[in-house]
């Protein structure tokens, strides 16, 4: 090798090791630990214990006996896939209107929207879970419940959670979590848009098109890669996200076998009453796993290959 | 490019636009106002029902004295839960800033083999949750802590915003290679071809041109290093506020109001950071995925 | 006569405990001899705001043993480097849990007796036996029962800090408006002759009478530890310690998920029971006396005192009861037997002082000196249940107290006005940050309270000590639910149960089924 061309490599590595020495220790080595402790029995936290011990599929075994015969876990299943598709269209498409309708207002109510939807990004969960604890809560107590009490909506309270099993429960976990997950996708949409040059619009409006037009021919269509990117990033998001809406199951605000998705199962697994780490470990493989292929799949139908620009230059 | 600057736009539209927007907001400022609400309140306000609502200080003023309850409880010192908190959201903040511009700028201006799969790993790692990879990661914490106490202590604050910071990492890379991939190459060539190192240049050159970027991820940073409760609550030493608020909330006997403070003050700096770097934020997105 | 026994007692429990401090010299010399001047100790504690002795205690028993080594000459202190109190007993247990194995938790855990099992079976706790068999006067002034729940396969690993009963409280001036005769209620239940049949009678003729909106109301979230009782006031249990597994009784259980059933079908109960409120429905609803009946605890009795539930008719805004209003409007017994022939019950979950078995690792010179770090670390608990702490812990936390010394305390008069007046020795700082609970909770009527309360303890359950029954636990929280609102009855929900806990093979092993759904089994005629 040239000089000249080893030292380049040596600086292409000062630039790519410090991410990729935090990736492979906080990532990719706690990955593969958590995939063999998935063949130990650890619980408790007892690596002492435990840790050197090897029981092979047993507790994939366990994993696949609950998922055969939990008289919810089927609810479970439906759940995930149901609470995962609604989320995620809520996500792209509120986050995208949002996008478009800061768009077109002055900066200062954009200022002031954006920080409202931020609040439940910035929440500590726990807060988050309790604000909507009272929000749907099921007697008069519950906010929403008083609101349409009073403007004569209803005449005696609903358990927002708990009835209509299960379009009460999902309908509750998908506006909590989605609430979270739209904030990302406006402030990425509404960037993008912004870095569309402003030619295309003063073209459109000069020939007289509406707001709706311009929406639908000049900026949606030259935002497509980052509705994509949103989708995909959400995706993998919603398929492992369980924090927001764990309180309100554990209060029961929320029906148990229609509000967990499988994140969830997988947290109340490892996480409460016995700390079977072996077995979450299992269940956690099997949702990396899932996760995994879907996220591969979204990105191969979309084309993934095409995001990839060249680097602009080398010497 | 907003479109302010493109042309004057039809006032009534944009009133019309602000009503929607308000309109879809209704929720979350309902929800959030009675939580701050409720922490001048003697109950939780939850409703619309202010007959029996006393309004009062109190809670702020317990806060403040680090107590949970009105009679009994311990008083707690609330400042240094806010300093901890304070150390490890800037620390996240840091460390995500530092690795993402670094590795950032590598995919976006050299060409190497595995850059692809770089990219494409960083994507997929975002599958896994914190709470699946904690096994490993205390598995690996066991391994090198150290064994006197005040050591431990600052290790402990190490570890967890190294830890956390690494989550932040795949978000962290994309975002600072969008950045790096809008500017245009010609600054960088007459600097390299004039002898400087692509450090040098990165450094001197390149940074400051992205700073609203590097800004937005110093926001994404610290708002996860600040928000964290699984990291800080396995391996920290000290407490946070997120810890605080978490082991006093789900008890039946809880005084929520002053939690409520608690969550109110616990928002407030995050709010502050946000609406002082509001927009430079926006700018965040601006793809570097295409052109 | 009483002022005897007192004199009695308190000269035992002088006797009693000159063998501790004849240790805790021999381990103060042993590591002064050993160049230690001073021993850091972190003790974490958890549960209701009141009950701040659960560490400070702690504290206290430091001083106390310091206090000994001075008198003695022993040039030796024992700090308690952090006090960490806070609310939620589960998040304790489970940091507990996690930071144990490496040495960053505290070295005192102060909570509930079902953690011991889990934490002894993975060696976090110290095996407290060889030291209480060195002292084994020490077990005795405890209620025998308290010290059987302290244990894991036979080996002790807590000394008792406090319990409490759940007592079925039952509004006096509602029973009044309905006929309901109070005068020795308790003793009929006592006896087995009023029992949940007749509760219901009442509850509905309440309810029908208009004199309340509702018969009943019991606790929310969880069936445990509280519904638990039905179970067992139906003669059934929840553990067979013969062979070690849980127990899951058909027919006990299809009992008391018909009684849910019924009470919430004829509106006695709400159906949306298990979702209601702490702080917003469930206390300001006994309060207000808008419900006859309530299964409760003992630590009802002060928070109804310490918070504002009541919404004070004269004034239209909400504080807390004055003691007299608490002895005027309520009435309690044990947990009526289930049906005639059977007996009743109540239930205790005692608090534990439990002890790491990593205790003091941070002292200098651990590996050398384990075994008198771990045996100062027992003194230290040992001196934390002096009589005068549990009795003090006792009413400013309306908990009972787990001794008789320190039940004898509570009843004595004196002692109660020099703790009202802060005339006790104890460390100034505790003595400062009790001062304010002190104040608002000491007062003759909750004492008498308290020590009238204590029978239901010859008549306490404990909930079974086994890694998996919070998962059962779990199970029987969601099926109560489901039955409540009508959307499982009695006998769909024992099938759900049975598939959920045949679905975990966990449980499945640890849990035997027995019997069957009673057939001709009619509760109100159901």
């Amino acid at each position: 090798m040239t000089k000249e061309r080893y030292s380049r490599k040596w600086e292409l590595w000062a630039f790519l090791a410090p991410a990729l020495v935090v990736v492979v220790i906080f990532y990719v080595v706690p990955l593969i630990l958590t995939v063999y402790t998935s063949f130990t029995p650890l619980r408790n936290w007892n690596i002492q214990r435990y840790a050197t011990r090897l029981i092979g599929f047993y507790n994939y075994q366990k994993l696949f006996h609950a998922i055969a015969n939990d008289p919810s876990v089927r609810a479970v299943f439906l759940t995930t896939a149901v609470f995962v598709g609604c989320t995620l269209l809520v996500n792209v498409l509120g986050g995208l209107i949002l996008a478009l309708l800061t768009f077109f207002v002055d900066k200062r109510t954009n200022s002031i929207a954006s920080t409202i939807w931020l609040l439940p990004r910035m929440s500590p969960i726990a807060v988050y879970g309790l604000v909507w604890y009272y929000f749907f809560h099921g007697s008069s107590v519950g906010t929403l419940n008083s609101l349409f009490l009073k403007l004569g909506f209803i005449d005696k309270p609903v358990a927002w959670g708990q009835a209509f099993i299960p379009y009460g429960p999902w309908s509750v976990i998908i506006f909590v979590n989605g609430l979270v997950g739209v904030s990302f996708g406006m402030i990425v949409l509404s960037s993008a848009i912004k870095s569309i040059p402003s030619e295309f619009v003063i073209a459109a409006r000069v020939d007289g098109a509406t707001d709706w037009q311009i929406c639908r021919r000049v900026l949606i269509p030259q935002i497509k890669w980052h509705i994509m990117y949103v989708t995909t990033w959400q995706l993998l998001s919603l398929l492992t996200s369980y924090a927001h809406t764990y309180l309100l199951v554990s209060w029961r605000l929320v029906n148990k076998s229609y509000g967990t998705p499988w994140a969830l199962y997988v947290y109340d697994l490892a996480f409460t009453g016995v700390f079977d780490q072996g077995l979450a470990a299992a269940a956690g493989t099997l949702l990396v796993l899932v996760g995994g292929l879907l996220g591969l799949m979204t990105l191969r139908i979309l084309g993934f290959g095409k995001l990839m620009t060249e680097p602009r230059g080398d010497i | 490019m907003s479109l302010g600057d493109v042309e004057v736009r039809s006032k009534s539209r944009q009133i019309f636009y602000s009503i929607i927007l308000i309109a879809f907001s209704v929720p979350v400022i309902m929800a959030f106002s009675m939580l701050v609400l409720s922490s001048f309140a003697n109950q939780m306000v939850t409703n619309f029902d202010f007959s029996k609502v006393r309004f009062t200080l109190r809670n702020w003023q317990l806060l403040f004295q680090g107590r949970i309850a009105i009679t009994g409880g311990l008083r707690e010192n609330i400042f240094l839960y806010l300093i901890s908190t304070a150390i490890v959201a800037l620390g996240v903040a840091i460390v995500t800033t530092l690795v993402g511009t670094l590795s950032g700028y590598a995919i976006s201006r050299i060409r190497f083999k595995g850059r692809k799969f770089v990219l494409l790993m960083m994507l997929m790692l975002h599958a896994l949750p914190g709470s699946i990879l904690i096994v490993g990661v205390y598995f690996l914490y066991r391994l090198w802590m150290p064994t006197s106490l005040n050591a431990l202590r600052y290790f402990s604050f190490f570890y967890v915003i190294v830890a956390r910071a690494a989550l932040e990492v795949p978000l962290s890379v994309w975002l600072m290679k969008g950045f790096f991939d809008l500017l245009p190459w010609e600054i960088e060539w007459s600097a390299l071809v004039d002898g400087a190192s692509r450090l040098k240049t990165w450094a001197k050159i390149m940074m400051p041109l992205i700073k609203p970027g590097v800004v937005a991820i110093l926001i994404f940073g610290f708002l996860a290093g600040w928000q964290d409760i699984i990291y800080v609550r396995t391996f920290l030493i000290d407490k946070t506020l997120a810890t605080f608020i978490e082991s006093n909330l789900e008890a039946e006997m809880a005084y929520m109001p002053l939690l409520a403070a608690a969550a109110t003050l616990y928002l407030l700096p995050t709010i502050f950071f946000y609406i002082s770097s509001q927009k430079l934020l926006f700018k965040v997105y601006a793809g570097g995925i295409r052109r | 006569m009483r002022r005897l026994l007192f004199v009695v007692l308190l000269c035992a429990a002088v006797l009693l405990f000159a063998s501790v401090e004849d240790s805790i010299v021999q381990v103060g010399r042993t590591l002064e001899k050993n160049g230690i001047n001073e021993v850091r100790y972190a003790v974490w504690g958890t549960g209701d705001p009141n009950s701040v002795l659960r560490v400070l205690g702690i504290v206290e028993a430091a001083r106390r043993i310091n206090d000994i080594w001075a008198k003695n000459n022993i040039n030796v202190k024992v700090i308690i480097r952090e006090t960490r109190y806070e609310l939620d007993f589960t998040q304790m247990y489970q940091e507990f849990l996690s930071k144990q194995p490496l040495g960053t938790a505290g070295d005192f855990l102060v909570n509930s007796y079902v953690y011991i099992a889990p934490l002894a079976e993975e060696g976090y706790l110290l095996d407290l036996t060889p030291y209480l068999e060195k002292h084994k006067e020490l077990l005795d002034d405890f209620f025998a029962s308290h010290i059987e729940v302290a244990k894991y396969k036979g080996r002790i690993y807590g000394l008792p800090q406090d319990t409490e009963a759940r007592p079925f409280y039952i509004r006096k001036d509602i029973a009044a408006k309905v006929g309901l005769d109070l005068h020795g209620l308790d003793q009929k239940v006592l006896k087995g002759e009023f029992t949940w049949f007749d509760v219901y009678e009442w509850a509905k003729k309440t309810v029908q009478l208009g004199a309340s909106q509702w018969g009943l109301i019991h606790r929310r979230g969880s069936a445990h530890p509280d519904l638990m009782q039905f179970i067992l006031a139906f003669g059934s249990k929840l553990y067979d310690p013969a062979d070690g597994k849980l127990v899951f009784d058909k027919e006990a259980i299809y009992k008391w998920l018909t009684i849910e059933w019924v009470f919430a079908r004829e509106k006695l109960l709400p159906s949306d029971m298990m979702a209601w409120d702490w702080a917003k429905q469930v206390h300001p609803a006994i309060v207000d006396g808008k419900t006859l009946f309530d299964i409760g605890g003992t630590w009802y009795w002060t928070e109804w005192q310490t918070k504002d539930y009541y919404t004070d008719p004269k004034t239209g805004q909400m504080r807390g009861l004055k003691p007299e209003e608490v002895e005027q409007w309520f009435y309690y017994t044990l947990f009526p037997a289930g049906e005639p022939g059977k007996k009743p019950v109540t239930l205790s979950q005692p608090f534990m002082w439990m002890v790491s078995s990593k205790a003091g690792a941070q002292n200098p010179r651990y590996s050398a000196l384990k075994s008198t770090y771990d045996e100062l670390a027992f003194l230290i608990v040992a001196k934390a249940s002096d009589p005068e702490i549990n009795a003090i812990h006792s009413i400013i936390s309306a908990h009972l107290p787990v001794g008789k010394a320190s039940a004898a305390l509570l009843a004595n008069k004196e002692w109660l006005d020099k703790l009202y007046n802060l005339q006790i020795d104890l460390d100034p700082s505790v003595k400062e940050k009790i001062a304010g609970i002190v104040k608002a909770t000491v007062n003759p009527i909750n004492a008498k309270f308290l020590s009238d309360v204590s029978y239901m303890l010859d008549h306490t359950n404990f909930p079974p000590i086994h890694p998996m029954y919070a998962k059962l636990a779990a199970i029987f929280a969601e099926v109560v639910d489901y039955v409540l609102r009508g959307q499982m009855d009695p006998a769909k929900a024992i099938d759900y149960a049975i598939g959920k806990i045949n679905a975990d093979l966990d449980l499945k092993a640890s849990v035997k089924i027995i019997n069957e759904i009673p057939k001709d089994w009619r509760f109100a005629g159901k």
